[in-house]
């Protein structure tokens, strides 16, 4: 077992050392690569706090939306996208209502990891 | 650059300047990139028709960009050539040299232009760009003059030649970009099964910028200088530029101001149409939006991937790859009714 701070517990203290003491200390050409790296630290620190279960929860769910147990996520993706772009989620599609809502809310998990700020205020 | 090239390129430039003599009094490098360089120079000319101060940009292929990109340049100054003679505001394309012997590399010189183009500055500042009406009118003249450009066109006989409805020609090459790809994207899957059922046919086919927006185009205090970045331009639907420059995803935040962050779209409609002469279908400009997020999602993927192969290790690739999911859930919420 590993001890505290975690790794999403680190970086949010060195992201917070950075933002508060280097950043306003920086030269103008530099602050913008200072704030990728913030950028950077913020994405890696919420993808070590959601951890491996939005995978597993997306895989379980892709399994039931094309009827087979599929062990791999990267081919889980592969197969439903064919399933797509074959025409099974267009207009009047069984399965358009709950292939959509499985898009709506992988894409909501890949934001609350890439970019929560998009989701602010948006649809859906 | 080393005292001998400039020599070399101020014996070109009497030669194709027709001057009795050209001394370069200032040469420095404004940006040196993976593929090409961008040299300021000054030149004081005497004779010809070009006498007096010139002061110009040298575009090369940067030292180790190799040959398979040689040709770059030329196409590059076909088409500021094509895009100036009708009319479209562009550092004037003054000469270019194919031959390696004059300074070790293919270049071409242009006039230069003054300004700023970062997008998040002109979105933000008012002093960037002046009157924000006037910016998106012009901006609009400028699209539809680019667009004045029709084929056939000899000097553009590299540009790709294609016989589809142009939306299904980028459909096409964005699914097969997927297929090859180690990761499947299934939302950007549903957004081209949705691009492909509402495809638009085969209309009148123009030169097309296909990177007209905001960041891409310079200003002064006092409003437009030129319009930049040429090395996506194709022969498309005229719809596809329009719907790239008022795209939710380019407009730096400012999402209120619907042409590229900068002004209000209507404005910026109103000078394409006096200019071309053409309305505007207002509807049809929204499939092109949804296009927009597609390229611009395959791009970034694309970006992402230059870095994650190891290419090119660069943070600034490696976030451009986080941009996906953004435009994915934009193209969700686009397409989701119908």
């Amino acid at each position: 077992m590993r001890d505290r701070p975690t790794g999403e517990e680190l970086l949010a203290c060195a992201r917070r050392v950075l933002r508060e003491k280097v950043l306003p200390v920086l030269p103008g050409e530099h602050k913008h690569d200072l704030l990728m790296v913030l950028n950077a630290m913020s994405i890696a620190e919420r993808q070590l706090h959601y951890g491996e279960a939005p995978e597993q929860q997306e895989l379980t769910a892709i399994s039931a939306l094309l009827g087979e147990s599929l062990a791999d996520p990267g081919e889980a993706n592969r197969r439903l996208s064919r399933r797509v772009r074959e025409g099974g989620g267009d207009p009047g599609q069984p399965q358009r209502t709950a292939l959509f809502a499985h898009l709506r809310a992988v894409g909501r998990q890949r934001l609350l990891e890439s970019n929560p700020k998009a989701l602010n205020g948006a649809a859906g | 650059m080393e005292q001998n090239l400039l020599r070399a390129l101020e014996r070109f430039i009497v030669t194709v300047a027709r001057a009795e003599s050209a001394a370069i009094t200032s040469a420095r490098i404004l940006s040196g990139g993976a593929v090409q360089e961008n040299w300021l120079i000054d030149v004081a000319i005497v004779g010809g028709a070009h006498a007096g101060r010139l002061e110009c940009v040298l575009r090369c292929d940067s030292p180790t960009a190799g040959v398979a990109i040689s040709h770059g340049r030329a196409h590059e100054f076909a088409l500021l050539k094509t895009v100036f003679a009708a009319g479209v505001t562009v550092p004037e394309p003054l000469w270019l040299c194919e031959d390696s012997a004059v300074i070790g590399r293919p270049f071409f010189v242009m006039r230069r232009i003054a300004g700023t183009a970062a997008g998040h500055l002109l979105v933000k500042d008012g002093c960037y760009g002046g009157d924000r009406v006037q910016l998106a009118e012009r901006l609009g003249r400028e699209l539809a003059r680019i667009h004045s450009v029709r084929p056939p066109q000899p000097a553009l006989d590299f540009l790709p030649w294609y016989e589809d409805a142009p939306a299904l020609h980028s459909i096409d090459l964005h699914r097969h970009f997927l297929d090859g790809h180690h990761t499947a994207h299934p939302a950007l899957e549903w957004g081209l099964r949705w691009l492909e059922r509402h495809a638009p046919a085969r209309g009148e086919i123009s030169l097309c910028h296909r990177d007209y927006r905001t960041g891409n185009y310079m200003v002064d205090e006092s409003g437009l200088t030129g319009v930049l970045d040429w090395e996506f331009a194709g022969w498309s639907d005229p719809l596809e530029d329009l719907g790239w420059f008022c795209a939710k995803c380019w407009r730096f935040g400012k999402v209120d101001r619907e042409a590229g962050g900068i002004g209000v779209r209507e404005d910026f409609y109103r000078g394409y149409e006096g200019e071309s002469g053409r309305p505007i279908d207002r509807e049809a400009v929204r499939y092109w939006e949804v296009m927009a997020h597609m390229n611009w999602a395959i791009i970034a993927i694309q970006q992402g991937e230059r870095h994650v192969s190891g290419e090119e290790d660069s943070l600034l690739l490696a976030l451009t790859g986080h941009i996906v999911p953004e435009l994915e859930w934009e193209i969700l919420n686009m397409t989701e009714s119908d």
